[in-house]
């Protein structure tokens, strides 16, 4: 099995508040890994750490064996080293925001091939073939010349997953995905998820739902103040609870 | 009612337009430049470029147009150096003064208008774009840029609209545009209601024009705030015929 994505050691302070105490993870290809904790515990910050929407004050990203280059700055804390490379990294990270955060201005199938044409450089005509295809696959294909203010939560989030899928990327990185959704919308984006991985897509998905975490996952990993505070298989974790924390967490679910 | 009198002073009046536009084309042109770059200043993370752009707005949003207009046309023009300066043939036209002033001054308040929509760009749609690994560069002319200028032209086309009454203020440095033509017909006539009623209605027509371009442009930038596009629909051979 080749490792899709290794981070190590993630550090994260903001002001006096110290957020992630040294976090790793290693995925391999077509791991789908939950990343569960109550708020507050770093999941989100730690999940764009990967991407450097938030810079590590220390720690290393590897994508696809490729270590983002990262510089330390005069009051000791790191910064990328080169821009150009951080951001062909994040082409290859597709990232779901939990407000979907699809470009208002744009209509469905430009918000999709907008990065592939723009950023990667594709072919535009080939692009649209294929974002067309993914919209298929969502279950939105009529709503390609529709706006994101025209489409319902769970279409937006849908809409915000091809786009990430368009960019063809190594890792898909969920942050919350329904948390911003009506609970009877949130099936229609768990499904897409999960038909994700079944395809073996590698995936870290920070969320709440329990259902997806234990069903769909192939490990969970769980975050206590800034901590991994256990993590393993989901069918070990959630049926023998390494620790306290988390068999209290489950339980409130 | 004294048709003859009316017309002859709305084609005289007419005659003088084409300088009210050229005075008003320039000032918002140039001044939606000098917006564009005050507002860059204005953004920077910076200890000096923000204050100079915030003491540019201090001072001529915060004093009469027409004192600006008397400053750069009589002030500048009795400064010795000036005389003696290159820029000499630019500033002893009333012409170039009044499009200085008036492109200054819109600045101020346009580059005000720029900054408070850029800051209004929601910062989620920002970093979505950041995290498909944009640049700064392509994140501002792909995201940035196109969802504030919809957001700016609103209260841009009301500055827009001023700015073709400031034009009158022209009239007071010896120019000749659609004010300065019907005060000298009002001196000749003494007949200052028909000639200040025909002078209003001109610049309402022009308004008018200016205020449906404006609100077509917006409506084509925005189809995003219209409600759902309808599906295609074959139309019923009745409706047809």
């Amino acid at each position: 099995m080749t490792t899709a994505l290794n981070v190590k050691d993630i550090r994260k302070t903001f002001g006096s508040n110290e957020v992630l105490k040294g976090i790793s993870l290693t995925a391999n290809q077509g791991d789908v890994i939950s990343i569960l904790g109550s708020s507050g515990s770093g999941k989100s910050t730690f999940l764009r750490c990967i991407n450097l929407l938030e810079t590590p004050d220390s720690g290393e990203v590897t994508v696809s064996g490729e270590t983002i280059l990262m510089r330390k700055r005069s009051n000791g804390l790191s910064e990328p080293a080169d821009i150009k490379q951080v951001e062909r990294i994040r082409a290859s990270l597709g990232m779901v925001f939990q407000s979907f955060n699809l470009w208002s201005h744009l209509t469905i199938l430009e918000n999709l091939i907008e990065a592939p044409v723009h950023v990667q450089k594709r072919n535009r005509a080939e692009v649209i073939l294929e974002a067309e295809a993914l919209l298929e696959r969502v279950g939105i294909a009529d709503k390609r010349n529709f706006y994101p203010s025209h489409l319902s939560g769970g279409q937006q989030q849908r809409a915000a997953i091809a786009r990430a899928l368009c960019m063809r990327p190594k890792v898909m990185l969920f942050d919350e995905p329904t948390s911003a959704l009506d609970p009877e919308l949130v099936g229609e984006v768990l499904r897409v998820m999960r038909s994700l991985a079944e395809e073996g897509r590698t995936m870290l998905v920070v969320t709440h739902e329990m259902a997806f975490a234990r069903d769909v996952s192939s490990r969970v990993m769980f975050l206590h103040k800034g901590l991994v505070d256990c993590e393993g298989p989901p069918s070990e974790l959630f049926s023998n609870p390494k620790s306290d924390r988390f068999r209290q967490f489950i339980s409130g679910h | 009612m004294d048709v003859d009198f009316l017309s002859s002073t709305f084609f005289r009046l007419m005659a003088a337009l084409p300088l009210t536009l050229a005075l008003w084309a320039l000032a918002v042109f140039f001044g939606g430049l000098l917006a564009l770059g005050i507002t860059f200043l204005r953004t920077r993370k910076d200890a000096v470029l923000p204050r100079i752009a915030k003491a540019y707005v201090f001072v001529f949003r915060g004093t009469p147009l027409l004192v600006q207009l008397y400053l750069i046309y009589y002030g500048l023009g009795s400064v010795k150096w000036i005389q003696q300066s290159y820029l000499w043939p630019f500033l002893r036209e009333p012409f170039y003064c009044a499009v200085l002033a008036l492109s200054m001054n819109t600045a101020a308040y346009a580059s005000e208008i720029f900054r408070g929509s850029l800051a209004a760009v929601p910062y989620g749609q920002v970093e979505a774009g950041i995290a498909c690994g944009m640049s700064r560069f392509t994140a501002f002319r792909r995201i940035i840029f196109p969802i504030a200028l919809r957001q700016a032209l609103p209260a841009y086309s009301t500055e827009i609209i001023l700015m073709t009454k400031a034009t009158a203020l022209a009239s007071l440095v010896t120019l000749f545009e659609v004010t300065g033509v019907a005060q000298k017909i009002k001196n000749d006539s003494y007949r200052a209601l028909e000639v200040y009623l025909v002078a209003g209605l001109i610049y309402l027509v022009l308004n008018f024009i200016i205020a449906r371009g404006i609100a077509a442009l917006e409506y084509y930038l925005s189809p995003h705030l219209r409600s759902t596009p309808r599906a295609y629909r074959i139309p019923d051979p009745s409706e047809v015929l």
